[in-house]
């Protein structure tokens, strides 16, 4: 019985630590820069922009939440075009951005 | 619902009222029934406006300058003609032009020091006269409804650079006083990127004046669009006006009388900006090709926030050198006192003749990656003859003026400990000193004090 007992806890706790290693894994932060394809203004909330990875040319979408960015898109600071420097979460499978800026200055 | 309670909603009310209509401009009535025509409608009720707006650093790019060593006091020095390795060029070589097709590019594009200027290019950095009156472009800082896709350079049927502006009546009709988007649209873009040069958000988490709700013109508050500034060692062009902390906090501010005696030699920003950002080094010299086909200098920049400031002795004036431009001051000198800094190296090419900085056109580089034909370039618009380029290292003390924080200042430990946030012996403090300044007998008791009241 002592024996059944330990085992079994011992395999809770194994399988804990998968759940919460994954979760670490799956929310892992992704640096890229690259062009922006499209942005749809979602709500005022929230807006899903797709680049265009400038290392492997494939598209990414990215759900954009803050503010300051979703202000930059209502006015159009940043817009279709633009070459974003951005980093992203991939938590849950959805890609959440961290940080959204434009490389260009002058 | 009470009487008293009803009259008080009632008075609540009036005066939100009374507040919105306070801020709405007085001008709308106007601009609706005629539309909105450039500065020429803003001057109906704003008489003299534009002509005053030109003499401001804004528009000038340039200011008479007396606090910078080996400089000609009788000149204006501004973005307009300076050459420092954060920026390596100024409008005159770097005047906003078409950057010849990259092999590997799309299409041409637009680059240039003063695409921020807010004129239409064809009247550009320091103009005079109607046409930079009529160009100038008073929404860019004043619209609240801005659609800056419109403000983009092109090139006109006679092969002129504009830059466009969005003189749309929907624009004109959200006249206000500016809020931080106006500023920050190109105050955060400047350098090569967002927060390259100076390094700081002005957003309610990073600095405690935006977390009041306060925006940049609360504390730069403009007198007839002269805006005040502070002595950043790296900012020299100015409006006359001068702003310092204690234009609202008083000399002694804190409760403590132990933190407010500091403040004679420690300047405010030394506890409460404890952070900076942006680029701390760029190299001009050799250039990146990025993936759109084009080159930017080599440039390593952090977050904002996320850089650790210098700090040094700074009474107001600069050290001026082709290496080194910084503050100056001393502990002997009671006008000095202690600073934080951001500090920036950047890599350029010196004359070897004169070893003076030279400047550089990035058209050539921004294209090919060459860099000394950008030099040769800028030489030639400057009409230097007699120069030979060698590749060298400049370091600019930037000053730490923003990024405000109260909830995370240093406390005594900070500064009063062995490898604690000020290097003493650097500040010029003899050993003897330091062992008595970086010893917890300094503070122990206050502190103490305090952590008893606290809990």
């Amino acid at each position: 019985m002592k024996k059944a007992v330990s085992v079994v806890m011992a395999l809770a706790l194994l399988t804990m630590s998968i759940i919460s290693f994954s979760g670490v894994a799956s929310a892992e932060e992704v640096k890229l820069i690259g062009v922006i394809e499209k942005i749809e203004i979602k709500s005022p909330k929230e807006a899903v922009v797709t680049l265009k990875d400038n290392k492997t040319g494939k598209n990414v979408v990215i759900t954009v939440t803050d503010d300051l960015t979703l202000d930059k898109f209502k006015d159009k600071r940043i817009k279709d075009g633009d070459e974003i420097r951005c980093k992203y979460d991939n938590e849950g499978g959805k890609n959440t951005s961290k940080l959204f800026r434009k490389t260009a200055g002058c | 619902m009470s009487t008293k309670v009803l009259l008080s909603t009632l008075f609540a009310g009036l005066l939100a009222t009374a507040a919105v209509e306070a801020k709405e401009h007085s001008g709308k009535g106007y601009i609706e029934k005629n539309g909105y025509k450039g500065p020429e409608t803003c001057e109906v009720c704003h008489a003299g406006t534009a002509k005053q707006f030109l003499k401001t650093v804004h528009w000038t790019h340039a200011s008479k300058v007396d606090n910078v060593e080996n400089i000609d006091p009788k000149q204006e020095y501004g973005m307009k003609n300076r050459i420092y390795t954060m920026c390596n060029g100024n409008d005159i070589v770097n005047n906003l032009k078409e950057i010849p097709k990259a092999p590997d590019a799309k299409a041409t594009k637009f680059s240039g020091c003063n695409s921020c200027h807010p004129g239409n290019h064809l009247s550009d950095v320091g103009s005079t006269g109607p046409a930079a009156e009529a160009a100038i472009d008073c929404l860019v800082c004043h619209s609240q409804d801005y659609d800056f896709s419109k403000r983009a350079p092109y090139k006109d049927d006679q092969g002129n650079v504009i830059i466009g502006q969005d003189r749309s009546t929907k624009a004109a009709l959200s006249i206000a006083k500016p809020t931080v988007k106006n500023c920050m649209t190109c105050h955060e873009a400047a350098g090569g990127g967002v927060y390259v040069k100076r390094g700081f958000a002005f957003t309610a988490e990073n600095d405690v004046h935006a977390a009041k709700g306060m925006v940049c013109v609360d504390c730069h508050k403009a007198d007839k669009h002269r805006i005040p500034t502070g002595f950043d060692p790296n900012n020299w062009a100015h409006d006359g006006l001068r702003l310092s902390c204690t234009d609202c906090h008083t000399e002694k501010p804190h409760k403590e009388e132990a933190y407010n005696r500091h403040t004679a030699r420690i300047a405010c920003q030394t506890c409460h900006v404890t952070r900076t950002g942006g680029s701390f080094a760029k190299d001009f010299t050799v250039w990146e090709k990025l993936s759109n086909g084009y080159y930017e200098p080599t440039t390593l920049r952090r977050e904002a926030n996320e850089t650790v400031p210098v700090y040094a002795w700074y009474n107001k004036t600069v050290a001026n050198r082709p290496d080194f431009i910084g503050p100056k001051g001393d502990r002997k000198d009671s006008k000095s006192r202690i600073y934080p800094f951001k500090i920036f190296q950047g890599k350029g090419y010196f004359n070897k003749k004169d070893g003076q900085l030279l400047a550089m056109d990035f058209a050539p580089p921004m294209s090919t990656g060459n860099t000394l034909a950008g030099v040769t370039s800028a030489a030639n618009i400057m009409g230097i003859k007699d120069y030979e380029p060698v590749p060298g290292w400049q370091t600019v003390y930037f000053g730490s003026n923003h990024l405000v924080t109260k909830a995370k200042a240093l406390t005594c430990n900070n500064c009063h400990a062995p490898n604690g946030v000020l290097n003493f012996q650097n500040l010029g403090y003899s050993a003897e000193e330091i062992n008595k300044l970086t010893n917890p007998e300094v503070y122990f008791e206050y502190m103490a004090k305090k952590q008893r009241e606290e809990w």
